[in-house]
């Protein structure tokens, strides 16, 4: 499977990386691991005319802690040394959790944080071979007009399957984007655009160069759990993460409480019901209201391998009501 | 820009002219002749073309040759040393662990990232670190265990029935 011809540019710095993206427009896409556009071009999904390296790019590979602005990394750390790294294995477990569930060893190692939340949907219509696809009208993410997975839909439902993005959304994570105009700052749910087709709201010339995560507060606790066949390679069928936080004090009130999924729509879910549980005892009604809230909001299509759809959508609470236990054992030791 | 790209294989230096869209793959198997690096799924999920760039595993199908510049690749070629094979290869060998051999140039270099980082393994440590590397002839026991024994430990007794529970 021969790789389609582009021109490549590697800028040495992130403000050439940017005015070369923006003045190629749609044609130039920025490569960071080359894990999954790799596999796109491949699979004649994307046609770029030149793809541009951020790996010479100085500084994005960085990784820094303070009690004071929390922990900052570059978009360019791969999974494999965000994992290995000795203070998010102390204070963000959750981000060893999820960066070690992505794929193989090789992909974490060749992945990075940035490529990782800035992946592309999946579907299996979509994902396809070209030759495979070759029997199937092309769908909407390939710029025909059907969909594979709702036949009657206007829109594309591929599913956006991310495994970083649950974990660092319920850890409130925010990421900064450099570009044309200037450097900004969002809350992350914000680079995801919610549309199948083009799930990443970064206009040509913006990159993701780092992501923020406030400093882990005392008393609390983030898991991430994984639903897939087999325990290596596959992508999340569902992927369910939380953080809470608790009160001072023997009572269990729970101070903030986040929870967020993927791989049950067409872009990651920070659920606002969890919200709710702040400043409340958390009681075993409670987390089952919280369960079904998140059982509510999924919507699992039958666009990725594996389990059925059904299946899927009553892991649901399953996995919600596990997670949530689990990140109370963790906040309470 | 220049096409003519320096790469460190197998501890000697290759100066190469490279086209944009070639793989390492590619290069490593068509131009250079290497073809212990085997040309599996081509599409980053079966591990067969594992190699060792810089210290880390890497799949060379989904790895631009150009983006090597200046890097230290080492392929299943490069394993044995001074005409002597690795203590891995040696206990493949001693253990039986290949079969049809696809995918053993792959987990044998996935193994040695982990013992150049990790001497002492353990079987989960050991598991977790080929789970990249399909082999789809054996089960993986004689692999886990040629691995073991490399690092001079042997594989822990089984569980008694009943006890090994599921993991989530
Ligand atoms: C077999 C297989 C299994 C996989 N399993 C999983 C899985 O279980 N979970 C999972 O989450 N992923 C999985 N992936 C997808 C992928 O390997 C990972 O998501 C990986 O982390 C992507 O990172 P990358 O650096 O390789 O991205 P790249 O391929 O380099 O980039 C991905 C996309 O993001 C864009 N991009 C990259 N960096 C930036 C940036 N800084 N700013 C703006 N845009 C950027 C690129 O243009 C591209 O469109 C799998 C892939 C394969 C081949
Ligand atoms: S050939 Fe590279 S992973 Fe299968
Ligand atoms: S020995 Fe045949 S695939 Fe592993």
């Amino acid at each position: 499977m021969k790789l389609p011809k582009f021109e490549y540019a590697a800028p040495e710095s992130l403000g050439q990386a940017c005015r070369l993206l923006e003045s190629r427009g749609e044609e130039a896409h920025p490569i960071a691991g080359g894990t999954d556009l790799l596999m796109a071009l491949k699979n004649r999904q994307k046609f770029p005319k030149m793809l541009v390296d951020l790996g010479a790019v100085p500084n994005l590979s960085r990784i820094e802690y303070s009690d004071a602005d929390g922990l900052r990394i570059g978009a360019m750390v791969s999974l494999r040394r965000l994992a290995a790294n000795p203070i998010v294995r102390e204070k963000y477990p959750i981000l060893v959790q999820a960066a070690l569930s992505v794929g193989t060893v090789q992909l974490q190692a060749m992945g990075t944080v940035g490529g990782n939340l800035c992946q592309d949907t999946c579907c299996m219509y979509f994902n396809r071979s070209a030759m495979v696809r070759q029997s199937l009208e092309p769908c909407h993410k390939l710029g025909g007009c059907i969909c594979h997975v709702v036949s009657s839909s206007e829109e594309c439902w591929a599913a956006y399957t991310g495994d970083l993005a649950p974990a660092l959304l319920a850890l409130g994570a925010s990421v900064s984007m450099a570009g044309p105009g200037g450097e900004q700052r969002l809350p992350l749910q914000e680079l995801f655009s919610g549309d199948g087709k083009r799930p990443i709201a970064l206009r040509p010339g913006q990159l993701l160069a780092e992501i923020q995560v406030p400093a882990a507060p005392p008393r609390s606790g983030a898991v991430y759990l994984k639903l897939r066949q087999r325990e290596t390679l596959d992508y999340p069928l569902l992927g369910v993460a939380v953080h809470l936080t608790l009160e001072r004090g023997e009572n269990g009130h729970c101070k903030t409480a986040a929870l967020a999924m993927t791989a049950v729509d067409k872009a990651p879910i920070l659920l606002q019901e969890a919200g709710k549980l702040a400043g409340r005892k958390l009681t075993e009604a409670q987390i089952r209201e919280l369960a079904r809230a998140a059982y509510k909001r999924a919507h699992p299509m039958k666009n990725l391998y594996g389990l059925t759809t059904k299946y899927r959508l009553s892991m649901v609470e399953v996995y919600v009501e596990m997670a949530v236990r689990q990140a109370l054992e963790s906040a309470i030791h | 820009m220049d096409k003519t790209v320096r790469i460190n294989i197998n501890r000697e230096s290759y100066e190469l002219e490279l086209e944009p869209n070639q793989t390492l793959l590619d290069l490593l198997r068509e131009q250079l002749g290497m073809t212990g690096t085997k040309k599996g799924c081509e599409i980053g999920a079966c591990g067969a073309c594992t190699v060792i760039i810089d210290g880390e595993p890497a799949l060379s199908c989904m790895t631009l040759a150009l983006r090597c510049r200046g890097k230290e690749v080492i392929t299943i070629e490069g394993m044995a040393e001074n005409g002597r094979l690795h203590p891995l290869q040696e206990m493949a060998i001693e253990h039986g662990a290949v079969q049809c051999g696809y995918c053993t140039p792959g987990w044998l270099l996935s193994a040695k990232v982990l013992l150049d980082n990790n001497p002492s393994p353990t079987l989960d440590e050991v598991r977790s670190a080929i789970s990249g590397n399909i082999c789809r002839c054996t089960g993986y026991q004689k692999i886990e265990e040629s691995i073991l024994a490399a690092a001079g430990r042997s594989l822990p007794a089984p569980a008694p029935e009943g006890e090994s529970s599921p993991r989530v």
